[in-house]
C-alpha cells in the first residue's frame, strides 16, 4: 500500500476544566491514503470536531491538550511540534474548511485580500521565504515573566505604524500575477463572475458563495490533506447539494485526501470513500462506505441507520436510540455503548470493548463491539 | 376530522418595511420592503399536521408567526375556527392566545436560564388567569410526563437539560393551556438524529392522546415525511404545491419540490457519483423577480415563466394537489433523480419544450 498522508496513531485528547479532566477523544487511530475521502460521522460531543482541529494543532490548548498519540504528516510528528512553530507549517499541506464561513472569513477585508493573503504566502513560500522563522524566539509570555514597566511600554508602543507595509499592499493589491491567481482559484469553484466577486465583503455574499470561497482559499495553498468539518450544515439542502457537488468534482480534479467530518450520514454517504463512525470520543466502526452502510457491525451505527426518518407515521413509531449519549466525563465502565445497547451482555459492562478488527471475511470493515457478528440480527 | 379548518388563511401578506436612505428620499424613491409572506392561501383541519417546508428566507417561519398571531399581518384574511383573527384585539386576543402556542427552534434562546422548570411550563397557565402557585406547580407535575420527563423536575432549571430535554420543556410548555394548534418551528433542527426520532415520535404519540393540530416548519424533509398528513412548499413568501404527504413526496408536480428532494442527501450509497443541477443561489425578496419566483434557477423554464406569476391550481392526473407551475401537466413525469446527473457524465439537457 502506499504511503499514507497523515496517520495518526493512538490520539488521545482531554480537556481540562476547572478541576475536572474528561476525554473528548480516545486511543484513536487513522490513515488517510492518497486520494481518499474519508469520513467521520457521530452525533453531538461525540469528538468528531476535536479530532478535526486537533490535526492542524488548531485546538485551544489549554484547554485541550494532547494525552498521547502522535499524528504524523510528511515524516513530523505534528504533536510534538511546540504551538510557537506551527504557523509556519499550518496552510503548507494540510488546508482547513469549516461549518460557518461567516465567521472563519474577516468581515473587513475584501474577498481579493482574503483568497490573496492565502496565495501570496504560498508563493513566498514556494521561492524558499519562511513565513515565520523557525528560528523565533516563542512569543514573549506575558502570564509568566515580569509586566513590562509605563516607561518601555510608551518607549516602544505596542502598535507600530505600518504605513509602509500598507503602501505595499495597495500596490500588490494590483499585482497582475497575483490577481490572476486568485481570479483562477474563484473560477475553480466555480464562480461564474469572479471579477465581481473581488471587491466585496464576506457579508454581501450568500451563504453558499461564502462557503465557495473558504474552499477557494483552502485549495490554493494545494493541500495534500483537506478537513472539512461540517462544510455543508449551515446551507439550505438546495445550496449544500451544490457545495457537495462541487466538492466532489474538486476533490478528483486536484487529487487531495480529504476528513470529511459530518453529523448527517446522508452527507457521509454521498461523499466519502471509508468511513469512521464516532461514539464518546472513540472510533467503534470503520470500513467502506458501502460496507457500514450496507451491513453494520456495530450497534451504533445500526441504530443510527434505523434513527433517520425515512417512513410515514402510519408506518409505525421511528426506531430511536433509548437514553441518552455517553457523557464523557464520566463514561460508562466497559463499552461506552452498552447502556443503549440492545444486545448488551455483562461482559459489555465489565471489560472495555475490543480494538477496532476486522470481520472475517472483509478485511477493510473494521468493528469494536464483542458482538459484531450479531449485529446483522438485531431487528 | 372535520372538514371545517381550525385556521384558514386567504392571500396572506406581510411585508417588513425597509429604512429608507437618506439617499431614496433625496431621489425620491419610495420606501422598499421585504414581502416575507406574498399572498399564501392555506387552511388547517382540527387533529390535522400541515408540514410546511422550505429554505431560509422563504418565509415559512413568518407565515407561523402570522398563524399565532405574533406578527400582523400586512394584508389578506386570516380565520381561527370561524373567528376574524386580524380584528382581535385586547383581552379578547389574550384569551384567544390558549388556543395557539408556539414551539421555537432553539432551545437554548427560548428558555429563560434564570427560571425554574415549573416557571418556564406553568408560564402560560399563569398568562391564562390562573394565579395559584400551587395549583400550576401541580398542573405542571402532570404535564412534564406526557413529553417524557420526570415529574421531580420542577425546581431544575434549563440548563440542567440536555438539548432534546430542553425542547420537550419547550413543548410541555406550549401543551400546558391545551392548545387547539401548535406551531412547531423546526423543532428538531438543533437536535441529533436519534434525539429527534424521540421528539418526532412523541409528537405523533401526543397527536393521537389530544385533540390538536400541528403547523410544522421545518426545511427537514424526512420530519415532515414522518409527521405530516399535508404538505405545503414554500419559494421565496409564496406557496408553491400543497398535497398530501405521500403524494407530494413521492410525486412532486413544482420543479422546486423535485429539486428540493432530489437534494436531500440519503445514506445509500448507490446514489453517490451524483451531480446537482440547480444552480443559482435563492433570490433576494427585495426584488424579487416578477413572474415564478423559481424561473431563474428553473431547468424547465419558459418565457411565459418570468412575466406571469402561476396560480395555484389542479392538474388532471393528480387529485387532491395543487401546483403552482405553468408547466405542471408537461413536467409532471419528471422524477427528481432526473435532476441529478450520475457519475462523470455531461447532464442531459432537461426535457424540452413540447
Amino acid at each position: 500500500m502506499t504511503e499514507p498522508v497523515v496517520s495518526i496513531e493512538g490520539l488521545s485528547i482531554d480537556y481540562v476544566v476547572g478541576a475536572g479532566r474528561f476525554r473528548a477523544v480516545s486511543d484513536v487511530s487513522l490513515e488517510i491514503a492518497p486520494g481518499q475521502v474519508v469520513g467521520i460521522v457521530g452525533e453531538t460531543g461525540c469528538g468528531k470536531s476535536t479530532l478535526a482541529q486537533a490535526i492542524p494543532r488548531l485546538l485551544p490548548e489549554p484547554p485541550a491538550t494532547i494525552g498521547a498519540g502522535s499524528i504524523r504528516f510528511r515524516g513530523i510528528d505534528l504533536v510534538r511540534v511546540p504551538q510557537w512553530r506551527m504557523p509556519a507549517l499550518r496552510g503548507t499541506g494540510i488546508s482547513m474548511i469549516f461549518q460557518e464561513p461567516l465567521n472563519s472569513l474577516n468581515p473587513s477585508f475584501r474577498i481579493y485580500d482574503q483568497i490573496a493573503e492565502a496565495v501570496r504566502i504560498r508563493r513566498a513560500r514556494e521561492h524558499g521565504a519562511a513565513v515565520v522563522d523557525p528560528r523565533t524566539p516563542p512569543p514573549f509570555d506575558y502570564a509568566r515573566g515580569p509586566r513590562p514597566t509605563t516607561a518601555s511600554a510608551l518607549a516602544r508602543p505596542f502598535v507600530p505604524p505600518n504605513t509602509e507595509e500598507k503602501a505595499r499592499r495597495w500596490s500588490r493589491r494590483g499585482h497582475p500575477e497575483l490577481r490572476a491567481d486568485v481570479l483562477e482559484y474563484l473560477r475553480l469553484v466555480r464562480i461564474n463572475d469572479p471579477e465581481t466577486i473581488l471587491d466585496l465583503y464576506p457579508h454581501e455574499l450568500s451563504g453558499g458563495m461564502r462557503q465557495r470561497v473558504m474552499i477557494a482559499m483552502a485549495l490554493s495553498e494545494r493541500p495534500a490533506l483537506l478537513i472539512a468539518d461540517e462544510p455543508t450544515s449551515a446551507l439550505d439542502v438546495t445550496i449544500q447539494a451544490q457545495v457537495l457537488t462541487l466538492m466532489k468534482e474538486l476533490i478528483e480534479e486536484i487529487d487531495t485526501s480529504v476528513l470529511f467530518i459530518s453529523h448527517d450520514l446522508g452527507v457521509i454517504a454521498e461523499t466519502a470513500d471509508v468511513l469512521g463512525v464516532m461514539y464518546a470520543g472513540r472510533i467503534v466502526e470503520f470500513g467502506p462506505v458501502a460496507d457500514v452502510f450496507g451491513a453494520p457491525r456495530h450497534p451504533y451505527t445500526k441504530a443510527l441507520l434505523r434513527a433517520a426518518p425515512t417512513r410515514y407515521k402510519s408506518d409505525g413509531p421511528l426506531a430511536s436510540i433509548a437514553g441518552s449519549v455517553a457523557d464523557v466525563a464520566h463514561p460508562p465502565p466497559g463499552c461506552r455503548f452498552h447502556p443503549r445497547c440492545p444486545i448488551a451482555r455483562p461482559v459489555c459492562r465489565a471489560e472495555p470493548p475490543p480494538p477496532l478488527r476486522a470481520a472475517p471475511n472483509l478485511p477493510a470493515h473494521e468493528s469494536a463491539c464483542h458482538f459484531a457478528d450479531e449485529v446483522g440480527a438485531i431487528p | 376530522m372535520s372538514d371545517t379548518p381550525l385556521v384558514e388563511a386567504v392571500d396572506l401578506q406581510k411585508e417588513f418595511p425597509l429604512a429608507r436612505t437618506i439617499g431614496d428620499s433625496l431621489a425620491g424613491r419610495p420606501a422598499r420592503a421585504i414581502r416575507a409572506v406574498d399572498g399564501v392561501s392555506l387552511s388547517i383541519r382540527p387533529r390535522e399536521t400541515v408540514g410546511l417546508i422550505g429554505e431560509s428566507g422563504s418565509g415559512k417561519t413568518t407565515l407561523g408567526w402570522l398563524i399565532a398571531r405574533l406578527h400582523d399581518a400586512t394584508g389578506g384574511q386570516l380565520r381561527f375556527d370561524g373567528a376574524d383573527l386580524m380584528r382581535m384585539r385586547g383581552a379578547e386576543l389574550r384569551r384567544w392566545r390558549r388556543n395557539v402556542q408556539v414551539v421555537f427552534q432553539d432551545p437554548v434562546g427560548s428558555l429563560d436560564p434564570r427560571l425554574r422548570v415549573w416557571q418556564i411550563v406553568g408560564e402560560p397557565i399563569r398568562a391564562q388567569g390562573e394565579r395559584d402557585r400551587r395549583r400550576v406547580r401541580e398542573r405542571v407535575r402532570e404535564l412534564l410526563p406526557t413529553v417524557g420527563l420526570p415529574g421531580s423536575c420542577l425546581d431544575q432549571y434549563p440548563h440542567e437539560f440536555s438539548g432534546g430535554g430542553r425542547q420537550r420543556l419547550s413543548l410541555a410548555r406550549a401543551l400546558s393551556v391545551d392548545p387547539r394548534l401548535l406551531v412547531l418551528d423546526e423543532p428538531t433542527s438543533a437536535l441529533d438524529v436519534a434525539v429527534q426520532a424521540q421528539i418526532l415520535n412523541r409528537l405523533v404519540e401526543l397527536q393521537r392522546e389530544r385533540p390538536v393540530a400541528y403547523l410544522l416548519i421545518t426545511h427537514n424533509v424526512a420530519a415532515v415525511r414522518y409527521v405530516a398528513d399535508r404538505v405545503a412548499v414554500m419559494y421565496l413568501g409564496r406557496i408553491v404545491e400543497v398535497g398530501a404527504v405521500r403524494s407530494v413526496l413521492e410525486k412532486p408536480l413544482h420543479p422546486y419540490t423535485k429539486a428540493l428532494l432530489a437534494a436531500v442527501p440519503t445514506a445509500d450509497a448507490s446514489r453517490r457519483r451524483t451531480r446537482f443541477r440547480i444552480g443559482g443561489d435563492v433570490p433576494s425578496l427585495i426584488n424579487p423577480p416578477p413572474g415564478c419566483r423559481f424561473a431563474p434557477r428553473c431547468p424547465f423554464v419558459i418565457d411565459r415563466c418570468r412575466t406571469e406569476y402561476p396560480a395555484l391550481r389542479e392538474i388532471p392526473g393528480s387529485p387532491g394537489q395543487t401546483v403552482a407551475c405553468h408547466r405542471a401537466e408537461e413536467v409532471r413525469d419528471v422524477r427528481p433523480e432526473e435532476l441529478l446527473a450520475v457519475g462523470d457524465a455531461p447532464a442531459p439537457p432537461p426535457s424540452a419544450p413540447a
